[in-house]
């Protein structure tokens, strides 16, 4: 595992070019109003379906999550892009010792309140129109490991076009409770439930 | 109502557009192959959730259908964009008694098997999350009047990214082997059918 190494200099540089990058690229990229817990550190599960998802997780964590932002990245990804480690950034191998490290180490981020991490449940990039939402195990090992206050949020991003030919990103945030308090099947079930309520959301968003 | 205009120089400079569009925007415009009769023309029904649903449709003619090009859009639409008259559009005021003299346009342009026929009979830009279709009950007079003429293709197209910094067009063609829909109802089944299974096979692609 290769852990970030964080710095608030490349973080806030890094944050203004994808924030200018993702408005030139988008033509709308709305968040749905959320308000996270004051004290708590934020565990973001995004569901996984294209290679902007991490830079979502980034935008969030400035315009309405107010936490630093870190990011589970896939190791061989990770490699090809080694500079994201300045702006939060750690590797995981999947099926390798290697692995239980990286889940300790995002549950140790997550102890600290200032923090929020971003981790794809699904494990591999599937498609917006998914109906189901597969979480994988080692997320309920991160939330067994986290020592103090954790709130879970899933964030559901679709894709749009409308009328442009840009796409519009409608990002859409989910309460799924504090780490520790809900089980972990629970947890699913209700991730399952908010992302079909984003998607009967969506068919009403206003363009 | 607007008429489709015969400019040479600007169909050029439209389909050295939409070529230009689709290259420079897209990965890939992926769809599948369909029989095509010369003797007949075609009636493509398509999902309408963007402003790219005609341009990918568009380059879908060019490349498999190769029939001349005619797409039935708003009276709005048509009057902000003035040129696709020359692309083959033309228009329908859907609260105006007009209406009629679109319809029967579309008809007629049916009767030459040279012709393709582009409808969107969902009658405005729904989002691309939906999984049913509502069809306006327009269409019906054209397949009515134009009945025999015309073999009937249904088109279900989704737009993602994966893992690719441009995103990749999937578009399902379907030859509809029945085409004596009696009401708006069986229609709009047939295509639902054609829609779902298009939808499953895109919920599929995992990367």
């Amino acid at each position: 595992m290769i852990p970030s190494r964080r710095t608030e200099f490349a973080s806030y540089l890094f944050y203004r070019y994808v924030r200018w990058w993702m408005r030139r690229k988008f033509n709308v990229i709305q968040p749905m109003p959320f308000t996270p817990k004051p004290g708590h550190s934020i565990f973001l599960l995004i569901n996984h379906f294209s290679w902007w998802d991490g830079f979502f997780g980034n935008y969030m964590a400035d315009t309405n999550l107010g936490r630093k932002f870190y990011i589970m990245m896939q190791h061989d990804h990770f490699m090809k892009h080694f500079y994201f480690k300045y702006i939060g950034a750690f590797s995981m191998k999947k099926s390798s010792r290697d692995m239980v490290e990286s889940l300790a180490y995002t549950a140790k981020l997550l102890s600290n309140p200032e923090n929020m991490v971003v981790v794809f449940p699904q494990g591999e990039l599937c498609s917006n129109h998914v109906t189901h939402v597969n979480v994988e195990k080692g997320i309920e090992r991160i939330i067994k490991q986290i020592k103090g206050p954790c709130q879970i949020v899933y964030a559901c991003t679709l894709i749009e076009y409308f009328e442009s030919l840009k796409p519009s990103a409608y990002i859409h945030l989910y309460d799924c409770g504090v780490a520790g308090e809900v089980p972990f099947d629970t947890l699913v079930e209700n991730i399952n439930t908010f992302h079909a309520q984003a998607l009967k959301d969506q068919v009403n968003v206003e363009h | 109502m607007i008429y489709p205009k015969k400019n040479i120089l600007f169909k050029w400079s439209i389909h050295a557009y939409v070529y230009w569009l689709g290259v420079r925007n897209f990965k890939e415009i992926n769809f599948n192959t369909v029989e095509v009769d010369n003797d007949k023309s075609i009636l493509l029904i398509a999902n309408h959730f963007s402003a790219w649903d005609t341009i990918i449709l568009s380059w879908i003619n060019r490349k498999l259908l190769k029939k001349k090009f005619h797409v039935m859009m708003l009276e709005s639409t048509a009057m902000k964009e003035p040129f696709l008259k020359y692309a083959g559009g033309f228009s329908i005021n859907k609260t105006s008694k007009d209406m009629v003299n679109s319809l029967d346009f579309a008809a007629k342009l049916l009767d030459d098997p040279d012709n393709l026929v582009l409808i969107f009979p969902q009658g405005k830009i729904y989002s691309n999350m939906i999984s049913e279709v509502v069809f306006e009950k327009g269409i019906m007079q054209v397949i009515k009047k134009a009945a025999g003429k015309f073999r009937l293709i249904f088109a279900a197209t989704f737009i993602e990214n994966f893992e690719n910094f441009k995103p990749v067009a999937n578009t399902s063609l379907k030859t509809s082997v029945d085409n004596s829909f009696n009401t708006i109802l069986d229609l709009q089944e047939a295509y639902q059918q054609h829609y779902t299974h298009s939808r499953q096979q895109q919920i599929q692609i995992v990367k």
